[in-house]
């Protein structure tokens, strides 16, 4: 009985949220604070509704309910807690509804802002309303979380053991939170449009939004890297599969938008140029969940493909990108712009130049996604796109962003007057010579090691030089805590937070990519493995049983300089309900770099294969994701509007 | 800046960029795009000859009791049930790799051996790689259900 309660609150909100639309349209020409109040209402009621929807679908995952039938086929009862919750979204139809509670909850969030002017709310709360509506309407008609089994089975299938994982449970959701958030200044670029008006309240009010969206989606990102990395036993951490780019394409066009609204904050000029990323972004974000989940592209991500599904997400994603597009043809050329002059050498021009970049690399990811598609639907010729082309195309790209993430903070909004601009140049120049030197002295690999190690070193430097130059200006002493607290808050930390992320983030992919090394070998127990200054003994190798699995454990013991470091145990997993095996690496992380080691096939008599990697820097480039997303929270908490040129 | 040059200015440089991108996405496209071949298009495509040196990748299913240790490295057939291709392969191979499996492997074609790089396998049991999938149907021998 309680999963019909959950289903018939999902009719409820869909009925509600569409009259909600209808309303919202019907008092389009004459919006007060009336109309706003009662959208506002609707909101709250679609939150609370779809919450406790939501809550009834994770009860009977849980309890397992295996009446529901995604629950047989996602859910065990032998199943740990923590995946029982954690397969709600392991499915098509949970997923959806997670997606739904995160547009909800955002819509309810940014309704209650009444800082911003009721002509925009309304239309932001509308816009929001009208994507709710839809989606609970794919829900209703194609993929009903709620639907029953026609006959009870005696336990459930049991969840992908590949997602019986604790970063993975967590990936969906902050990914989630990333592509919904995008909404919001969806919403804000379409309520302008409609409304005809914008101002500088607008994208200041508009900046948080974005902010918070992004740093989630940098999480989930970084999650699902991560994932990758320990899980699949390759030693890698980045594929440029197609299922990572739909996910990353958001990504650039969100970084763009949260430089370009900045522009916006001092000034009204690239109005439509603001407008139209904000739209693209959420259009990512919907192609990215529609790409992974239809099965256009198989993956583990592609849940399930159902040809009534495609039609109606292409009339979902022809409604939220295609009216907005039309409208904004129509309309975009009506805004005013300031005139507004700035030099060359200025923060304006230093964030048209980083908004060029990022989308162009959003546009070599695009063709290198949708060629092999492409190519397939004209002459059926079967190619795929590896992370070669990514290299050749992707990689040229975003050395120049970094170069000038060093510098562009430099530079004042408007005119170049910084006297020291040249001197900080030949600072940063001169230790970043002096780095690629010693990096060129340790161990002499590629030229493109060269380049990206530099350019790790040249934003590293760039960005502490940038902070202690506005400690210098103003006059703040590095003794008195309290003082430099109060400084630290006024400035926008944020920027030097997440572009300290990304030198981090680039200091671990050229250890990652240039400097590691593999070794293949097979081994028996008692022998022992030489590697660098590392020697690991192959102790012994046993069957273990775990909770829904049976493991073929191995162990070692790692030694550096004959010193006793760590015990390694790297499993194979055989799950029976799944009827799966899975390769658990053994990963040793410090500061500097990992051992990864993976067991593979093999017998006592014959010896075990084993494969070894060491893997130098390689936790950084998921400490600089963490780190670019705090940056990002940072941003949110400050008002850069109150101070001028910082 | 005047806006009549800032705008004069931002077109150079968009068309700038956006040249030196498309010239990047095209020789990148040229030189990196990866073909999928079955052993029989692999067969109709390049008769017999024995070297090329174009990376590809070739799919099918692993033929029955074709697999060989020899030491690290990997011996076995991959058939579409009307040609078969022997792989080489020295690395460590996807959970799911078992005789009858639809794989998919990526490498050279050397001396009439496949020297892959890369085996790839889903990792579920039930898993056809697609375009495996859409070559056993061709040549009617795939009885599952379309995935």
């Amino acid at each position: 009985m309680i999963p019909e309660l959950g289903h018939i609150l999902v009719i409820i909100t869909f009925v509600i949220s569409t009259m909600q639309c209808c309303y919202w349209l019907y008092n389009l020409k004459h919006t007060n604070i009336d109309v706003v109040r009662v959208l506002q209402k609707g909101s709250l009621i679609n939150f609370l509704f779809i919450f406790l929807s939501f809550l009834i679908l994770t009860y009977s995952f849980i309890t397992s309910d295996f009446s529901l039938l995604i629950v047989s086929n996602n859910s065990h009862t032998l199943k740990p807690l923590i995946y029982k919750i954690s397969g709600v979204w392991g499915n098509h139809e949970g997923s959806l509804l997670l997606w739904v509670l995160i547009l909800s909850a955002f819509t309810f969030f940014v309704s209650f802002k009444n800082s911003i002017n009721s002509k925009h709310l309304s239309s932001i709360i509308g816009v929001q309303t009208v994507i709710l509506s839809l989606f609970l309407a794919f829900i209703l008609f194609t993929s009903n979380p709620f639907e029953r089994v026609d006959e009870l089975p005696l336990d459930g299938k049991g969840l992908n053991p590949l997602l019986q994982d604790p970063g993975l449970a967590l990936h969906p959701p902050m990914l989630y939170i990333g592509y919904v958030g995008l909404s919001v200044s969806f919403s804000f670029a379409v309520a302008a449009l409609i409304t005809g008006e914008i101002n500088k309240n607008w994208a200041r009010q508009m900046r948080p939004w974005i902010a918070i969206a992004w740093s989630a989606l940098t999480i989930g990102i970084a999650l699902g890297s991560w994932w990758a990395y320990y899980e699949l036993g390759w030693g890698g951490w980045w594929f440029w599969d197609p299922v990572e780019n739909a996910s990353f394409m958001p990504w650039l066009v969100a970084t763009a938008l949260l430089h370009c609204v900045r522009i916006l904050e001092k000034k009204l000029i690239f109005i439509n140029w603001t407008i139209l990323l904000s739209i693209l972004a959420f259009s990512f974000s919907l192609l990215g969940t529609f790409i992974v989940r239809s099965g256009l592209l198989t993956s583990v991500h592609a849940f399930a493909s159902d040809p009534s599904r495609g039609v109606f997400i292409l009339i979902i994603l022809g409604i939220s990108i295609g009216v907005p597009l039309i409208l904004y043809t129509i309309k975009s050329s009506s805004f005013n712009e300031e005139k507004g002059n700035f030099d060359i050498v200025s923060k304006e021009s230093a964030i048209l130049v980083n908004n060029l970049f990022l989308t162009t690399a959003t546009l070599t990811v695009l063709i290198g996604t949708l060629y092999p598609l492409f190519l397939d639907a004209i002459n059926g010729n079967k190619v795929s796109i590896g992370p070669a082309y990514y290299n050749a195309t992707f990689a040229p790209i975003m050395a120049p962003v970094v170069f000038l993430m060093a510098i562009a903070p430099f530079l004042n909004w408007k005119k170049y007057t910084d006297k020291n601009f040249i001197k900080k140049i030949i600072f940063l120049s001169a230790v970043t010579f002096l780095g690629g030197t010693l990096l060129y002295l340790i161990e002499e690999k590629s030229i493109f090691a060269l380049i990206s190690g530099s350019l790790s070193i040249w934003l590293f430097t760039g960005v502490i030089t940038d902070l202690i130059s506005k400690i210098r200006e103003a006059k703040v002493k590095l003794q008195n805590i309290k003082q430099l607290f109060f400084f630290m808050s006024k400035i926008n930390l944020g920027i030097h937070v997440a572009h300290i992320g990304v030198a981090i983030f680039l200091a671990g992919v050229t250890g990652e990519q240039f400097y590691k090394s593999e070794y293949n070998v097979i081994k028996k127990v008692g022998d022992i493995i030489n590697i660098g200054t590392k020697s690991l003994k192959f102790d012994k190798i046993e069957n273990i049983d775990g909770p829904n699995y049976n493991s073929l454990m191995a162990t070692f013991t790692l030694y550096e300089n004959k010193k006793f470091i760590s015990k390694l145990r790297p499993e194979k997993r055989f799950y029976t309900n799944e009827k799966s095996q899975t390769t658990e690496a053994a990963i040793l992380s410090d500061f500097w770099g990992d051992t990864y080691l993976v067991l593979g096939e093999g017998d006592n008599k014959t010896g075990w294969s084993l494969r070894i990697y060491s893997n130098p820097l390689v936790s950084w480039i998921w400490a600089g994701a963490f780190f670019m997303a705090v940056g990002g929270i940072l941003s949110v908490t400050q008002k850069s509007s109150r101070f001028r040129n910082i | 800046m005047n806006p009549k040059y800032r705008r004069l200015f931002i077109t150079i440089i968009i068309v700038l960029t956006l040249g030196l991108a498309t010239k990047l996405i095209l020789m990148a496209l040229e030189e990196n795009i990866v073909y999928f071949y079955t052993p029989n298009d692999l067969i109709e495509k390049f008769g017999n000859a024995q070297n090329i040196q174009n990376k590809m990748r070739i799919g099918g299913l692993v033929l029955e009791s074709s697999i060989k240790k020899e030491g690290k490295k990997t011996i076995f057939i991959i058939t579409d049930r009307k040609e078969e291709v022997k792989v080489v392969f020295d690395g460590s191979l996807p959970d799911l790799f078992r005789e009858g499996q639809g794989i998919v492997a990526e490498g050279i074609f050397k001396n009439n051996n496949f020297i892959a790089s890369e085996v790839l396998a889903k990792h579920d049991e039930n898993y056809m790689p697609p375009e495996v999938a859409d070559a056993l149907k061709k040549n009617n021998v795939w009885k599952g259900e379309s995935d």
